[in-house]
């Protein structure tokens, strides 16, 4: 009893020790000798890492002085801006350039966490090279604050071995799934995700556009409109008449793509990236996908919810560095880059040029065919306050589609507490 | 009969208990594309074990969780152990506004001071190294094991320790030759809680590291998931791989608290 | 066999000295610890702190005059109880069967207390993804299991009593630990002359054992609720508090409105509404089973 309870002390204390001794980092004034060290935070890109280091060390090599320091963050939204808020208001200077979400742009532009890129990178020159939706996210008035990493934009998926051609009308959805369900036991009709969260806003949103809604008018977030109304009640409808199954409610993306893939699905709503898994060999419905815009209320194309990330630049980073760090976004936002990311990982490019690049042609088609689509990416609201409110809009959603309240009253509901919170601000 | 109704007891426990972590393991022994299949794998595979220890750096990730555990769970209850001996017997002035307070510093959400707790950390140089989450995982392990052993050296005799004194001992002696072997089943319990606390604390762990040098598990498996995918049969390989060193610290304490009485300190 | 609290002898100034010696790191370290966090978030509660806005500024009590009508509160208030009430019941009544078992002759002890330490040592945002995996309506085990094909996680009214079994399944083995501790404390010469005596198992439970228990039983009873109103690992992994809000609790109430929104005042008021229901729990509970001095 006695020597092993002298052993776990000394394992204790030895871990103790352990512990304190690794160096601790120690702030600098002024710039310290030697090369210019970036810190560049990013999400991982799951599969093969040396593309996205050669990236780093071609950039190293153009630029002798400035080396690169790669740190990983998870992907979990709810983390990730967790992490930046308590580092950025805390005045951090522990990275420097470092990736947010579409959503978060304009937030982090007025809360002065992100530094202003207007000198590097003009506004006119980024709608010009860049996707619409793209430009759009990271321009708040007339300065840019964000370089755009990649994008996303919310697309249908169809079985096309069950539903030859693309549904173009609400009407269509229902009507094709009803008569494809009963051909497979366990069959399920349209799968999207209804799960209380960002990807429940993406796809009401969608359902809005496609009834002809609009987002904002000037400042104010429309919501309580007849649109958002008939969007919600057909959302609820898809799942009260079981065209869409009872378990889209807790579903985010992962659940809805593998049920599709494991072919228990004919329709489903998803992001880009579950082509690539439908496709990849091992896919019970490899070469059996169809892919198109949205289906709308009367038929006209749809417009899919923008997603995606960007670059920024730290406010806090020391002047010394700024010049260093445009350089690095630049390059990372290069044409060059955003093939490789293309072609490695499967990310679609923000340029609109990068599309027609023949390389991208052959090595990634179905990416360059998403040009028309990425064209038409609709951003969600785009004001400081929607990490604000976007938690009021995914439990009023949530509440509409579950038959907690009707559509009517957590519209009505929503749109007074964004009022009140726009409202309240100076 | 009775024999029977135990076993069957003990067997049911043991499938509540378990059965959700060896769904896990089977899981992460899948094949990629039957992750999803509700019956037996086709074959068993170690791809996803694989891909989680050579891929990256997540074995760092176990050993720093460990060391950061260790170092919590061994300066909590050496601290804890003196204080709550000190309450339990020594009849201090002002026992019970410890024990209150005790109870109020693990009472406090503890998102709410993430903020300045960052900022804490960061001016004494120890964001983004395991000291810096050592230090706060301390300051709110220690209240909750004063809190926990009092209630057991309360529960030891007062008779004991003052046989102990009377025969000569200091209090300090009293304390580690006596009391610290009787209180045993107490220390492993909360020696098991601090140490699991600890392990799979996520929000400052989070907070408070960047890199893969101070990197812990909890947000080591965080980093499995891309931005949309999720990889299910690594993550269950890395949740199995993460368990087992706590499972071990976990065994090797959990035998004090079946020690009880009858150790050799015995009774005057 | 009640210690008795008469002191023979007065103790010397040198043991006094000793025990303050003994209990100062901690205490320092407590106070410091227990009283700043709340009187940081107490002094964030009386402004309107918007990080985004860049706003700060002095509003007394407005906070708390808004928190009393806040319907989210109350909702989150009402579930955080519902939660507490059920997973505590379930985690004693549950851990006090386990600990008999672990106590008694049954075979197996050895995989026994194995097996218990499974559910505990797994990281709650991993466990968290295991019972999301098991309640999966189209791939998870338990809809095969289990009858009819409700969506546990998705249906309003469902999903908390999933989460508490969740919670449940993860903290029982510290309950049962926790009282088994406390079982092998008691001596066996009670139970052998009470079985000498012709008292039957379930008259040895609720005379002997529970009494000597009712201590443990009681830290256990404060821990867990304590816990269980300041849940949020667990149901956040799972549900992320919907569907429709149905499974928000104080603290997940909290954290959305301190790290999403970045609203650092009214977060702190939350985080101080929630400390204080906690504070009247904690006194009230050891206000009624502390009755035997036992602070």
């Amino acid at each position: 009893m006695i020597p092993r309870r002298r052993f776990l002390a000394g394992l204790g204390a030895f871990a103790l020790t352990a512990t304190g001794c690794q160096r601790r980092r120690q702030a600098t004034e002024g710039r310290p000798p030697g090369p210019i060290r970036l810190v560049f935070q990013h999400q991982p890109f799951l599969g093969d890492p040396a593309p996205l280091r050669r990236l780093f060390t071609d950039f190293e090599r153009e630029n002798e002085g400035i080396v690169i320091a790669a740190e990983l963050l998870p992907s979990a939204p709810g983390a990730v801006h967790q992490y930046y808020l308590t580092a950025l208001e805390g005045g951090s200077q522990d990275f420097d350039v470092f990736i947010i979400d579409v959503i978060w742009v304009a937030e982090f532009a007025r809360a002065g966490w992100i530094a202003e890129l207007t000198s590097a990178f003009p506004p006119d020159v980024l709608r010009r090279d860049f996707l619409p939706g793209a430009a759009s996210a990271v321009i708040v008035g007339d300065s840019t604050f964000a370089m755009p990493w990649y994008v996303d934009v919310g697309v249908f998926y169809r079985r096309s071995d069950r539903v030859p051609q693309a549904p173009r009308t609400y009407g269509e959805v229902v009507a094709f799934a009803r008569e494809a369900m009963p051909r497979q036991a366990s069959m399920r009709g349209f799968l999207w995700q209804a799960l209380q969260s960002e990807s429940l806003v993406c796809n009401v949103y969608e359902a809005i556009w496609g009834h002809g809604g609009t987002t904002m008018l000037g400042d104010r977030v429309l919501l309580d409109t007849p649109e958002a109304r008939g969007a919600l009640e057909y959302l609820r409808a898809l799942v009260a008449c079981g065209v869409s199954p009872l378990s889209v409610t807790s579903m985010a993306e992962e659940e809805s793509r593998r049920v599709f893939q494991a072919g228990d699905a004919v329709f489903m709503r998803n992001w880009p990236y579950a082509w690539a898994e439908a496709e990849s060999p091992g896919s019970p419905i490899r070469g059996r996908v169809g892919l198109s815009a949205l289906p709308t209320v009367d038929g006209a194309i749809g417009r899919g919810a923008l997603g995606g990330f960007q670059l920024a630049l730290n406010a806090h980073t020391p002047a010394w560095k700024v010049d260093a760090a445009h350089r690095f976004i630049d390059h990372l936002t290069s044409p060059q880059a955003n093939l490789a990311i293309a072609l490695a990982y499967g990310r679609n490019p923000p340029r609109a040029a990068v599309y027609r690049d023949p390389q991208l042609l052959t090595g990634a088609p179905a990416i360059a065919g998403l040009l028309p689509l990425a064209l038409l990416a609709e951003p969600r609201p785009v004001t400081a306050y929607y990490p604000m409110f976007n938690g009021t809009l995914a439990a009023e959603f949530s509440a509409a589609v579950t038959g907690v309240r009707s559509p009517a009253e957590a519209l009505r509901r929503a749109q007074a507490e964004i009022d009140h919170l726009m409202r309240e601000a100076p | 009969m009775r024999r029977l109704g135990l076993t069957l007891a003990v067997v049911l426990v043991v499938l509540f208990c378990t059965g959700p972590f060896l769904w896990q393991l089977l899981t992460s022994l899948r094949p990629e594309n039957e992750l999803t299949s509700l019956d037996f794998p086709s074959s068993l595979t170690l791809e996803s074990y694989r891909s989680v220890l050579t891929g990256r750096p997540f074995a760092r990730s176990v050993l720093n969780s460990f060391l950061v555990a260790s170092a919590t769970t061994a300066t909590s209850l050496f601290f804890g152990a003196t204080a709550a001996f000190a309450l339990a017997k020594l009849e201090i002035r002002g026992q019970r506004f410890f024990l209150g307070m005790a109870l109020l510093a693990s009472m406090f959400p503890g998102v709410a001071v993430v903020s300045p707790l960052y900022l804490t950390v960061r001016a004494l140089g120890l964001r983004d190294h395991l000291l810096g989450l050592v230090l706060p995982y301390t300051t709110f392990a220690l209240p909750m094991a004063v809190w926990i052993l009092s209630g057991f050296f309360r529960a030891i005799p007062d008779e004991i320790y003052r046989a102990a004194i009377i025969d000569g001992c200091s209090p300090f002696q009293a304390f580690r030759k006596i009391m610290l072997p009787l209180a045993a089943p107490g220390l492993g319990t909360t020696a098991i809680l601090l140490f699991i606390s600890s392990w799979n604390e996520f929000l400052y762990a989070l907070a408070l590291t960047s890199s893969a040098r101070s990197r812990t598990v909890p947000v080591a498996i965080g980093l499995f998931s891309g931005d949309h995918k999720e990889p299910w049969g690594e993550i269950a390989a890395a949740s199995v791989v993460a368990m087992l060193p706590v499972i071990l610290v976990a065994l090797v304490f959990q035998r004090w608290i079946a020690a009880g009485l009858t150790t050799s300190a015995g009774k005057q | 066999m009640t210690p008795s609290r008469a002191r023979a002898t007065p103790f010397s100034t040198r043991d006094r000295l000793t025990a303050y010696l003994l209990a100062a790191p901690a205490g320092a370290l407590l106070v410091g610890v227990a009283l700043f966090p709340i009187l940081f978030a107490a002094w964030l509660s009386l402004h309107r702190l918007i990080l985004i806005l860049r706003e700060r500024r002095f509003i007394g009590l407005d906070n708390y005059a808004y928190l009393l009508h806040d319907q989210r509160f109350w909702t989150a208030l009402g579930n955080t109880a519902y939660f507490a009430v059920f997973s505590v019941t379930a985690e004693l009544g549950l851990g006090l069967a386990i600990a008999s078992l672990l106590a008694s002759a049954a075979p197996g002890q050895r995989l026994l207390r194995a097996a218990i330490l499974v559910p505990w040592a797994i990281p709650a945002a991993v466990s968290g993804k295991i019972w999301a995996w098991l309640f999966n309506p189209d791939y998870g085990l338990f809809t095969r299991v289990l009858p009819g094909s409700i969506n546990w996680l998705g249906t309003p009214g469902y999903a908390m009593p999933a989460a508490i079994l969740v919670d449940v399944w993860k903290t029982v083995p510290f309950v049962a630990l926790l009282i088994f501790a406390a079982l092998r404390n008691i001596p066996e010469d009670l139970y052998r002359a009470a079985s000498l005596d012709g008292a039957s198992s379930w008259r040895i439970f609720r005379s002997i054992t529970l009494p000597l228990l009712k201590p443990t039983l009681a830290v256990v009873l404060v821990l867990r609720t304590l816990d269980a109103f300041r849940v949020f690992d667990a149901i956040y992994v799972l549900t992320a508090g919907g569907p429709a809000n149905t499974t928000e609790t104080l603290a997940i109430y909290t954290y959305k409105t301190l790290m999403d929104a970045g609203d650092f005042g009214y977060g702190s008021t939350l985080a101080i509404a929630t400390f204080l229901c906690v504070l009247v729990i904690s006194i009230a509970y050891l206000r009624v089973l502390g009755s035997e001095g036992r602070a």
